[in-house]
């Protein structure tokens, strides 16, 4: 500041700059109305006697609603594990120089694809009306290792369950795999090459790390529709928990209230998901972009400011 | 400033689709049971009916089902002879169709048979979403607390096992220990989970009692060997080990005789027309031939044991 301001602030000084943050009055509207929705649609869900609430929480905590729910998550546990690791497999197979390879990894995802998961389902439950003869697993074309003398042995429902959804499974998540790799620069993949690696060390330390960033979203995704695919197991009569619901309104008739218990159920579920989904993409997000950086504390905190 | 109005001319208009959204979701419906969309394909309507209406059966019509002109009846298309679908791939056809179009006719009304999975039956009934419940309903007790049955037709219990290498039993005593399937929302899927309770009260291991959508999953359950035994109707367990060409074999006795119920709503008030009906096809023969059609008349019952309501248990 020269010697001539400082004066003026000693005798006439100007009045201070009033720097009012922009208004944005349409934001607080919109909250309202959005809110006041919400109020009268969750009104008339509470006070509405047909949906039974009091039998929903008779049977929230019901023992064999709580069992379908275990079985429920180790399916999907169980199927995402396993169906995560064959899409991984079935990418690469896709990607690969060889054609005999990457064929038979194109039929298997379009065959998988190409049919609904509920036929699936029950060709994989009753398997033993195809095979009436017993399985063997050992060398094609060749001696048994092991043999079954019926079917059912090997692929009890439970089996029967995992194979149908990961299978499925792996067919959807190897194109999203493929995503992920075809997401990495081709140069990376050329870097890797000229320091002499092979294709499988490029694949596994150089061009998958970096493509996890583009797989975990749609991952994330797949498995809370996972979540909500195990309900087909029930038609195989097995106990997860939509199945363990019927079981109950089968008896008393209150259908709504005991689906309502399950939906209930479904979505705590899910939203455990998102917690888990939310931290791992914070992870693999590092270094990319300052957004995907704020906690949901600074993304509340900044609803009325100039940002954004 | 025209931002500004934007907004809340959308907010606005926001708000209108909400309070209606919101007022339409607190009030129901029952009356509109004629959108049979979101039960499976088809529906069957008779020829016009209006010239064989009985005048002592249609003074006994509600008038609302009267000004309606139709009866929607509902049948679990699985459950052959009584109801399942023919061979043009989506008309519902058996004994249930057959007896439900000749009720309505008596009634002055056009039966349309759609087909709806069992266990959403008596609560589309309970929900004003169907008429009549035309299913092969045993009348019970536990059920007349949901909706009103009229008693039209006797059927017990079978069992039925793979022709070769099936389970060999006499009576449900026997399930003890075996894996049994049954289509959900039947009788016999509570009697086989009662003789479970049984069997662990005495020490045995317990019915595994397999609950399927349909009758057509059981049976496939039972030829892929997931479950030893299946229990159906009597008139059903024959009719499908008779078309299985050498798969099936009936197995054991038939226990548990009881009547059929056509299922009506109870708010309805129709119980007293299609009793009247009933007892007009079967005292002009249209019953007995109808059952012989199909190749259940053993199942008839007389005119007197045809009422409102006859739960035996």
């Amino acid at each position: 500041m020269s010697a001539s301001e400082l004066s003026d602030q000693r005798t006439g000084r100007p009045d201070e700059i009033k720097a009012v943050p922009v208004r944005r009055p349409g934001r607080w509207i919109a909250a309202a109305i959005v809110l006041l929705i919400a109020a009268s649609i969750v009104r008339s869900v509470v006070t509405n006697n047909a949906f039974g609430w009091s039998t929903v929480g008779h049977y929230l905590f019901d023992s064999r609603i709580l069992h379908g729910m275990l079985v429920t998550i180790e399916l999907t546990v169980a199927s995402m594990a396993i169906g995560i690791v064959l899409g991984v497999v079935l990418a690469i197979m896709r990607l690969s120089p060889n054609p005999v390879v990457s064929s038979a990894a194109w039929l298997y995802i379009w065959f998988f694809r190409g049919t609904p998961l509920l036929v699936q389902i029950l060709f994989w439950y009753n398997i033993a009306a195809l095979f009436p003869h017993g399985l063997g697993l050992g060398v094609p074309f060749g001696p048994d290792v092991v043999h079954y003398t019926h079917a059912n042995q090997l692929i009890t429902a439970f089996v029967a369950a995992l194979l149908a959804l990961s299978i499925n499974e792996g067919a959807y998540m190897s194109e999203i795999v493929r995503a992920g790799i075809i997401s990495v620069p081709e140069g990376q993949t050329e870097a890797a090459q000229s320091l002499g690696m092979s294709r499988l060390q490029t694949m596994r330390l150089i061009v998958l790390p970096q493509a996890m960033r583009v797989i975990i979203p749609p991952t994330g995704n797949e498995t809370i529709s996972m979540l909500k695919n195990t309900s087909l197991i029930s038609v195989t009569a097995y106990a997860e928990l939509l199945y363990a619901s019927q079981e109950i309104y089968d008896v008393n008739y209150l259908v709504i209230p005991l689906l309502i218990v399950a939906s209930i159920w479904y979505l705590v579920m899910t939203s455990v998901l998102y917690v888990g989904q939310y931290f791992i993409e914070r992870r693999y997000g590092r270094g990319f972009s300052r957004a995907e950086q704020l906690t949901m504390r600074e993304r509340w905190l900044s609803i009325g400011s100039r940002q954004q | 400033m025209v931002i500004w109005r934007k907004s809340l001319l959308g907010a606005l208009l926001l708000s209108c689709v909400g309070m209606v959204g919101a007022c339409g979701s607190s009030s129901s419906s029952p009356s509109a049971s004629a959108s049979a969309s979101s039960s499976s394909t088809s529906t069957s309507t008779a020829a016009p009916s209006s010239s064989t209406a009985n005048p002592a059966v249609a003074k006994l019509v509600p008038a609302a089902l009267k000004s309606k002109g139709t009866l929607i009846v509902a049948a679990d298309a699985s459950y052959a002879p009584n109801e399942f679908i023919g061979s043009d791939g989506h008309t519902v056809v058996g004994m249930d169709a057959d007896l439900s179009k000749a009720l309505a006719a008596q009634m002055g009304l056009k039966a349309s048979v759609v087909n709806a999975t069992f266990d959403t039956i008596i609560p589309g009934l309970a929900s004003g979403k169907y008429d009549m419940g035309a299913s092969s309903f045993t009348d019970t007790k536990a059920r007349e607390k949901v909706v009103d049955f009229v008693d039209y037709f006797s059927a017990g219990t079978s069992f039925f096992t793979k022709a070769s290498g099936g389970a060999s039993i006499t009576g449900l005593a026997d399930l003890c220990g075996k894996s049994v399937s049954v289509e959900s929302g039947t009788t016999e899927e509570t009697d086989a989970k009662g003789q479970s309770v049984k069997c662990k009260a005495a020490g045995k291991p317990a019915v595994n009692v397999l609950v399927f959508p349909t009758q057509s999953a059981a049976n496939l359950a039972l030829s892929s060997g997931r479950a030893q035994i299946s229990m159906a109707d009597s008139p059903v367990a024959a009719y499908q080990v008779k078309q299985s060409n050498g798969v099936f074999k009936l197995v054991g006795d038939t226990y548990g005789t009881a009547p059929y119920g056509l299922a009506l709503p109870k708010s309805a008030n129709s119980a007293p027309a299609v009793l009247a009906a009933l007892k007009v096809l079967e005292s002009n023969g249209t019953y007995k031939s109808i059952l012989t059609k199909w190749g259940i008349e053993s199942g008839a019952i007389p005119a007197s044991e045809m009422k409102i309501n006859g739960a035996i248990s």
